[in-house]
């Protein structure tokens, strides 16, 4: 059987799947599929995801720990009673803030929304939040601050494809999501891609040879870098006004704290000299004008190495102020846009996962929302509970006093993923009670009491919304293995045992259905939408509001606030200075490789993913390597006040000589969020992941591994 | 309400500000969070009629290249809103220390519990035969502070200063119109200008004492590289020339203007304009007439509080910071001055606001401010462009380059020095122990910017210090140079090689569709196919050769 895929990641693999159900698994392959996002390409990730379904690693019964801190395989029914037990003593004994629960961006709308419900409803705890915080929330929240509204590219992905100028500020789309660097042609052939990243990265290569220009800053300088620039397109003259006074609110205040940042004192911050600063921003400003001529303009894009700062909104929120005093925002020709960066890290951020969120992108403290939300689920507003922790926070809240005894993970894998991760999971293991939903023994997963085998891709019904704001289906192709469930069924089945007000469909279709209605009026409006609909293949975008026909381009009348203006929020560096790199101190960036997806839990199980990349390596500059006496493929130490990691090395020019870079795919003593502070960004959340001082020293002096 | 709150609600603290350039303005701006809650008072005397602007702008300006409202640089309209009083346009006659008040020019009198004076900086005027000057009495100035600053000091129609809005017009016209500019002075304002100006059209010409220009920043190389890079840029270097005297013609109102500048030997050097260039000097005088110690700039402790009155203030250019003498020490006035950097100004409002707030709130003791290290000086202009700070004057060929102290001081001072005039070129890096005390560095932007970044940290330069010139190397953005190397990636989406490609066309597979199928390179974006195309042909003619 042929399984067609439309999309790239594992998680996102099955978007456009076609097959009658019930095929064995074994016997799928993957084939690609015209799409407008991929044009039926691929990469190695989604090749392969086949493989995962028929994995000998994947977990075909729920496992319960026993006294001796093995697994023993139970029944469902057994291993839900536990669950539901332990969860009513706890709420009883420690109140319903007890129970926390963890989320994912790589679950389908329906789950999403199902958890987020399930939590609030079922649970009646506050304590839900998700790895989206580690992803998208900084974009967002800027988003959300400047426009209203946070939808990942307020335009259609292929509109990209006829752009003149594209800046891409800190993504690796080459690595991470291959298949899209189709839509950077256009800009490389007009000599118009501008990569801002301190690795010179297979994205950077792609403006080799005339195609455009890779701006290497030092790690953490991007606020000041966007600044800058901002600068230099005022006092240059290069300002769209009339979109400004048309569209916006608040340039007055951004010109005047723009104006601390001329070209030098930025250089004297970034690294970056004068000339190239002075370059880009005439480039940006030229297709800028060339789009409003021809309608091939200027996209600026952001990707989490901007975004992943304890600084990170405010960040985002300067490349926004960038592209609005270039007026690219809200027009049919050029734009802003985050670049999403999990299976469904869009619609996973839209529908209730967050802390602070209802359906439909509601605030969950708003009394409207509370009101229309509580009617849809059939409960009292005011059993709702309120605002809970953000991820970081809620981490922190485990096992402490007045927190969370016992943990719900779905979708995550925290060991690996959280920074600090020695520490959280230390204090998993003070848990009166974990519970973990997912394929594999993941590195969380180990540390359960409860492990619930759950659906894969190609095995479940559901939709996903893409970063263009595209609502996807995905459709079971194969019948998941006996003994596996989805968690929709799981959370039904939880629900009733502990005798929860509303209802829990254990049907995509029931829920999909249900979250349209909850959506009805917010901000991520799906109401207009159905499976029905959907299963026509007719390109659909939210907002959807019934009647309508859909959103493909946002703000080309107006931005979501009330006035209609788009914000230009003044921002400033005040995280300014860095230690002194001395004797093998350097700054410490993370990020993917082509081959691994996330913490790796399941691209590390593809043999030729893991024989391609089999282990963590830490890159760096060969003048550094030399100083340090550290040559290529020796081990290294890479450590913080935190934790440690020993790996190998990877001596590149690719690199700037005061950074090293590793992947954080990997688990145990080579993760790199051992070495990452958690210390978080005021308004997002975001953890610091992308400028971690850190010590680095050859382990062995001659060879010798030890 | 606590107790102490009411009391400050009802007493709040009186602050008083002198000075509303950008310095004064940070202040304010930090200042404003304690003042919206009531328990301070701010009044803001300023002496230009106009709201602060960005003064590291004002050579921008006076070519053109920045316009009035690029250099705004604060919300004047939020400061009044949160209820700071603003007196501009506006000049301190007095400080009254016994009334702890100071009196205005408008006849005010404003009591204060602290006084901050940011006053800033004047350029100076050189002692020229047909200039009038201000004589300013280092031990006994006179008693009109307000007349030192600009009574009787106005210059000769034709030649100006560069320090304030006025000035930057009287450039512009002259720039704009292509005239004929000289620069008195070769210190980085006065480069900056006249190599705008002749980038702009005009003609400029630098005149200056010593043997090269920016001497207080560059060593001996980096000077003769700048001076050769100006004069390609078709500015004239006068060197060796001390000024001395004016010729002026009459305008047809009769009124003198300039005509030509000439020096000691006798050289007359003509022009439309004449740009004094010749660096700046503290406003000391009101503090000095309040009785209050002054040096090089208005005496203040690592707590920028005054030698000699501990409710007085200073930050900014006017400010000279100095450990206070103690009994017994030589009396003589301690060395330094005001650095005329705008960063250690920001830094030292910053750090004074929030030690205020601190104080007024009763919360915790403010961390220390830490002394600004040398301040990195850049010239930039179109194709010139100059970064040097600290010590660069340090020889390579003196052993341990600081001679004597490289007895006592455990790691040598050592210099790298790169060399190339021909085209423009020079990089000086002075290190102790791999640490930069200082460096030059000279048409080399790239490198200027990573030095500039590792001086800044205190960081350790690269045991290989030739990895840092590469920066602005032809070969630093590498090119299609290696393309059909077996390591070289053709399929990003799928990590495929030349060589893999290159391996399964021997095994037969000889199209880019069966390529394709085997190896997945071209399968995601199909961006890459032509490429796997050529890697085919190549390959081809090499086995079809061999």
């Amino acid at each position: 059987m042929k399984l067609s895929l439309g999309e790239t990641t594992p998680a996102e693999a099955d978007a456009a799947a076609s097959a009658s159900p019930a095929a064995p698994a074994a016997s799928l392959t993957v084939a690609g599929r015209a799409f407008p996002t991929n044009r039926g390409g691929l990469c190695k990730k989604g090749w392969t995801a086949a493989e995962l379904l028929v994995s000998p690693d994947r977990i075909l019964e729920p496992m319960v720990r026993q006294n001796d801190g093995t697994f023993a395989a139970t029944s469902w029914s057994h291993a839900l009673d536990l669950v539901a037990a332990k969860l009513r003593v706890t709420r009883a004994e420690y109140g319903a803030d007890a129970v926390g629960v963890f989320g994912g961006g790589g679950l389908t709308n329906e789950k999403a929304y199902q958890l987020g419900k399930f939590t609030r409803v079922a649970l009646g705890s506050s304590r839900i939040d998700y790895n989206g915080r580690f992803c998208m929330s900084s974009a967002a929240a800027a988003g959300n601050r400047a426009f209203g509204l946070d939808r990942g590219l307020p335009f259609r992905v292929d509109e990209l494809d006829t752009a003149d100028t594209i800046l891409i500020l800190g993504s690796n789309v080459a690595q991470t999501m291959p298949p899209f660097i189709g839509h950077l042609e256009g800009a490389r052939a007009a000599g118009g891609l501008v990569v801002i990243d301190p690795r010179r990265t297979a994205t950077a290569r792609l403006t080799d040879d005339g195609a455009g220009m890779h701006v290497q800053p030092t790690p953490g300088s991007d606020l000041v870098l966007l600044l800058g620039l901002t600068h230099i397109v005022i006092v240059e003259k290069l300002v769209d006004r009339g979109y400004l006074a048309n569209r916006t609110t608040g340039f007055d205040a951004v010109r005047r704290c723009v104006s601390r940042w001329w070209p030098t004192r930025v250089q004297e911050q970034t690294g970056v000299p004068v000339w190239q600063l002075r370059q880009l921003a005439r480039r940006l400003a030229a297709g800028a004008a060339r789009g409003a001529a021809t309608g091939s303009g200027t996209y600026i894009l952001t990707g989490r190495g901007v975004e992943q700062h304890a600084d990170g909104t405010d960040t985002a929120t300067a490349a926004i102020n960038l592209s609005l005093v270039l007026g690219l925002v809200g027009t049919t020709h050029s734009g802003y846009g985050t670049l999403t960066g999990q299976g469904n890290g869009q619609g996973g951020r839209e529908h209730g996962q967050k802390c602070d969120q209802l359906p439909g992108y509601r605030k969950i403290n708003d009394p409207v929302a509370r009101t229309h939300v509580a009617g849809v689920w059939g409960v009292d507003p005011d059993s709702l509970p309120g605002v809970g922790l953000p991820a970081v926070e809620l981490l922190g809240a485990l096992g402490e006093p007045g927190g969370i005894r016992c943990l719900l993970v779905h979708g995550s894998n925290i060991v690996v993923s959280a920074p600090n991760a020695d520490q959280v999971r230390a204090a998993l293991k003070t848990l009166d009670f974990l519970v973990v939903a997912d394929f594999f023994f993941s590195d969380t997963a180990v540390l359960a009491d409860v492990v619930l085998p759950v659906t894969q891709w190609a095995e479940e019904e559901g939709t996903m919304t893409s970063l263009e704001g595209r609502v996807i289906r995905r459709r079971l192709a194969v019948n998941a293995p006996e003994g596996v469930r989805s968690e929709l069924w799981i959370w039904q089945e939880l629900a009733r045992r502990l005798d929860s007000a509303g209802t829990f469909s254990s049907q995509a279709s029931e829920v999909f259905d249900e979250l349209c209605r909850a959506s009805k009026g917010g901000l991520a409006d799906y109401s207009g939408l159905s499976y029905a609909l959907l299963d026509t293949e007719e390109p659909v975008f939210w907002p959807y509001p019934v009647g309508s026909t859909g959103t493909p381009r946002l703000f080309l009348d107006r931005f979501a606030h009330p006035d209609g203006l788009a914000r230009l929020v003044v921002v400033e560096a005040r995280r300014l200075g860095a230690p002194a790199q001395v004797g093998g101190t350097l700054t410490l960036i993370t990020g993917r490789l082509l081959e691994h997806y996330q913490s790796g839990t399941q691209t590390r199980r593809v043999r030729e993913l893991s024989d391609a990349q089999p282990e963590a390596r830490l890159q760096l500059h060969p003048a550094t390597a030399e100083q340090f006496g550290i040559s290529d493929e020796a081990w290294v130490e890479v450590s913080t006040d935190r934790g440690t990691v020993r790996c190998r090395a990877q001596v590149s020019t690719d690199i700037r000589f005061d950074t090293v870079f590793l992947p954080f795919h990997f688990s145990d003593d080579q993760r790199a969020n051992l070495l990452t502070d958690d210390e978080t960004d005021p308004v997002s959340g975001m953890p610091e992941f992308k400028k971690t001082t850190v010590r680095v020293r050859a382990l062995v002096k001659a060879g010798a591994h030890v | 309400m606590s107790e102490r709150s009411t009391s400050q609600m009802q007493n709040p603290e009186r602050i008083v500000l002198v000075g509303y350039g950008p310095v004064g303005a940070r202040f304010v701006e930090e200042l404003l969070p304690l003042v919206r809650r009531g328990v301070a008072t701010l009044t803001v005397v300023g002496a230009e009629n106009t709201d602060a602007y960005n003064r590291v702008l004002i050579a921008e300006h006076a070519v053109g290249n920045a316009d009035r409202d690029s250099l705004e640089i604060t919300d004047t309209f939020a400061a009044r809103e949160a209820g700071v009083h603003l007196h501009l346009g506006v000049s301190v006659t007095a400080i009254l220390r016994s009334r702890s008040a100071v009196s205005l020019s408008d006849g005010t009198l404003l009591t204060y519990d602290r006084l901050v004076l940011a006053t800033g900086a004047r350029a100076n005027i050189p002692t020229l035969a047909g200039i009038i000057r201000v004589r300013r009495d280092r031990q006994m100035p006179a008693a009109d502070a307000a007349a030192l600053d600009t009574g009787g000091a106005t210059l000769p129609r034709g030649v100006t200063v560069l320090r304030d809005l006025d000035d930057a017009q009287r450039v512009l016209a002259a720039v704009t119109a292509g005239k004929r500019i000289v620069v008195l002075g070769a210190g980085v304002l006065g480069m900056e200008i006249a190599l705008a100006a002749a980038s702009a059209g005009a003609q400029s010409c630098v005149v200056y004492h010593g043997e090269i220009p920016m001497n207080r920043n560059l060593d001996r190389g980096g000077g003769n590289v700048l001076a050769q890079s100006a004069r390609r840029a078709g500015v004239t270097m006068v060197n060796h020339s001390r000024a001395e005297s004016l010729l002026f013609h009459r305008d047809d109102d009769g009124v003198d203007r300039f005509d030509a500048l000439i020096c000691a030997d006798g050289k007359q050097i003509h022009g439309d304009l004449l740009l004094l260039s010749c660096g700046v000097g503290a406003r000391t005088e009101l503090a000095q007439l309040a009785g209050l110690p002054v040096s090089t700039g208005i005496l203040v402790d690592s707590n920028l509080q005054s030698w000699g009155d501990p409710r007085v203030y200073a930050i900014g250019d006017c400010a000279h910071v100095a450990p206070v003498r103690r009994a017994g020490e030589s009396t003589a006035l301690p060395t330094g001055g005001p650095s005329g950097l705008i960063e250690p100004g920001w830094r030292q409002a910053d750090w004074l606001a929030r030690r205020f707030s601190n104080e007024v709130l009763g919360a915790g003791e403010v961390h220390a401010l830490i002394g600004a290290a040398a301040g990195v000086v850049m010239l930039k202009a179109e194709g010139v462009e100059v970064v040097s700070v600290g010590n660069t004057v340090a020889d390579p060929w003196v052993h341990g380059a600081d001679g004597h102290a490289a007895a006592c001081d455990a790691a040598p001072l050592n210099v790298s020095q790169w060399a190339d005039p021909e085209h423009g070129r020079y990089v000086k890096m002075v290190t102790r122990a791999g640490i930069l005390e200082g460096f030059v560095c000279v048409g080399m932007p790239r490198t200027a910017a990573e030095l500039t970044l590792l001086f800044e940290r205190g960081s350790e330069l690269p045991a290989d210090r030739s990895v840092l010139l590469r920066y602005d190397g032809p070969d630093y953005e590498p090119s299609v140079a290696g393309a059909f190397d077996m390591g070289a990636t053709v399929c990003w989406c799928n990590g495929v090689t030349v060589g893999a490609i290159a391996e399964s066309a021997e095994v037969g597979n000889t199209s880019v569709a069966c390529i394709g199928a085997a190896t997945r390179a071209g399968t995601g974006c199909g961006g890459c196919k032509m490429r796997i195309g050529e890697v085919l042909d190549r390959f081809a003619t090499f086995g079809a050769m061999s």
